[in-house]
């Protein structure tokens, strides 16, 4: 049940995402997504292949239905997913991983989940910034562009918390 | 056992997560032209690299040939220059003529790796951007002209072979004939077509074929070619069959031109 209730959330959120995608669009410096955030938040029971395959379709279907390159969010989130039990292991120690546990800010803490985030939301966003650029936009440009990106979506990312990381207690 | 499963399953991870971002680079740059070009361009370099360094291992062992090429060759050039050196004393040179003539700058360079066998031939060459070698600029031998670079990378550089499909030089018949565009036939790997040769200029074959100096990259007056037999096209231009100088089978040095006034005469053309 509780599993459903994730993956229901998860394709909320990739609606919420697609929103975002398409209809706020501020400024060419900003790149608003949380996308990162889910894929850190599958369950450590599907494994890094698994976690891979539905990181790359996720990011196809976000492609597909917005107006960007077909490809582009695909190719920035499979390195999330193949990093993701490596972020875990460093954040929050080998015991999740013993008791087949995911993690949750309440019990784990949330600077730790910040932290886990910060890293997650770092490498999508050099991945995607670097492909999207295709060598022609200046560094000054793409340093910004992360910069703003990354402060933006870590707390946009975070909002999604009690959708993506529920205490499991409760 | 349990040691060796998880090694075969970060293997697996790997594999995957390769394969699935080959999978979407390659939609990355089927859908966006930019891309596609900074990924071609990213593959180049990537190549130019493999086979800088595999090359390096098997130069090492045809040493010896290769100083007997380059003696012979530098017992060419000497023997060239003294005859120059005589023919400009006993003629008048009329510096004006060659003041007028746009500046090319050269450098020597080797073939690293070249294809022969399809219609998009290209050379990797030992010579990148920080021995001076830039973009569009001609590759050319004592025999002719071998390509034009593509681009290029810190200590490589990949040009298009003549034998490709989508290369044209601007060349012309004898000295003062008419100029066309001389292609690779796609066939045979010593012969190329010149074509849109105006129908008033009159030839014989066994005529000699030069580059032209219309186009940007290569110098005028390089012989490229003896013209052969010719045909008549939609009644308005020649075409005609030119066996070339230059023995593809054989290139390892080479030496690339480049117009010193490319950028200058590009923006005025824009």
């Amino acid at each position: 049940m509780r599993r459903n209730v994730f993956w229901l959330n998860y394709a909320l959120l990739v609606a919420a995402q697609l929103l975002l995608t398409n209809y706020l669009r501020v400024s060419p410096y900003l790149l608003l997504t949380i996308l990162p955030f889910m894929v850190l938040c599958i369950s450590i029971r599907v494994g890094t292949v698994g976690a891979m395959l539905i990181a790359f379709i996720t990011g196809l279907f976000v492609d597909m239905l917005s107006e960007g390159v077909l490809g582009l969010n695909a190719i920035a989130l499979v390195p999330v997913a193949f990093a993701r039990n490596s972020i875990i292991k460093l954040v929050f120690g080998l015991e999740l991983f013993a008791r087949q546990e995911d993690f949750c800010p309440k019990r784990n803490g949330f600077g730790k989940t910040v932290l886990a985030l910060l890293i997650a939301h770092s490498i999508f966003l050099m991945v995607y910034l670097w492909v999207d650029a295709a060598g022609m936009r200046p560094l000054s440009f793409n340093l910004i562009r992360f910069a703003v990106s990354l402060a933006a979506g870590i707390p946009v990312s975070l909002l999604t918390l009690g959708l993506m990381a529920p205490d499991p207690r409760k | 056992m349990r040691k060796r499963t998880s090694w075969l399953s970060t293997l697996a991870n790997v594999a995957i997560f390769i394969v699935l971002e080959v999978a979407a680079l390659q939609m990355v740059s089927h859908n966006a032209p930019l891309q596609r070009v900074w990924a071609v361009k990213g593959t180049h370099v990537v190549m130019a690299k493999l086979w800088g360094s595999s090359n390096n291992i098997r130069y090492y062992f045809s040493l010896r040939s290769a100083n007997e090429k380059l003696a012979q060759e530098n017992h060419a050039l000497t023997k060239e220059l003294l005859e120059a050196r005589e023919m400009l004393r006993k003629v008048h040179v009329d510096t004006s003529r060659f003041a007028a003539q746009p500046g090319f700058s050269a450098l020597a360079a080797e073939v690293v790796r070249i294809s022969h066998n399809g219609q998009h031939n290209y050379l990797i060459l030992n010579k990148g951007f920080e021995d001076g070698v830039q973009e569009k600029s001609g590759v050319i031998t004592r025999s002719g002209v071998v390509g034009i670079v593509d681009a290029v990378s810190a200590h490589h550089a990949f040009a298009f072979s003549f034998q490709n499909n989508d290369i044209s030089i601007s060349a012309r018949l004898g000295q003062e004939g008419g100029s066309g565009l001389l292609v690779w036939d796609g066939i045979s790997s010593g012969k190329g077509v010149l074509k849109e040769i105006p129908l008033q200029y009159k030839y014989q074959p066994g005529d000699t074929v030069y580059t032209s100096g219309h186009s940007l990259l290569f110098p005028p007056d390089i012989p490229l070619g003896i013209a052969g037999g010719s045909r008549v096209i939609n009644g308005a231009t020649n075409e005609i069959d030119v066996q070339l100088f230059q023995d593809f089978s054989a290139i390892r040095y080479v030496t690339v031109v480049h117009n010193n006034s490319f950028d200058e005469i590009e923006e005025f053309v824009q």
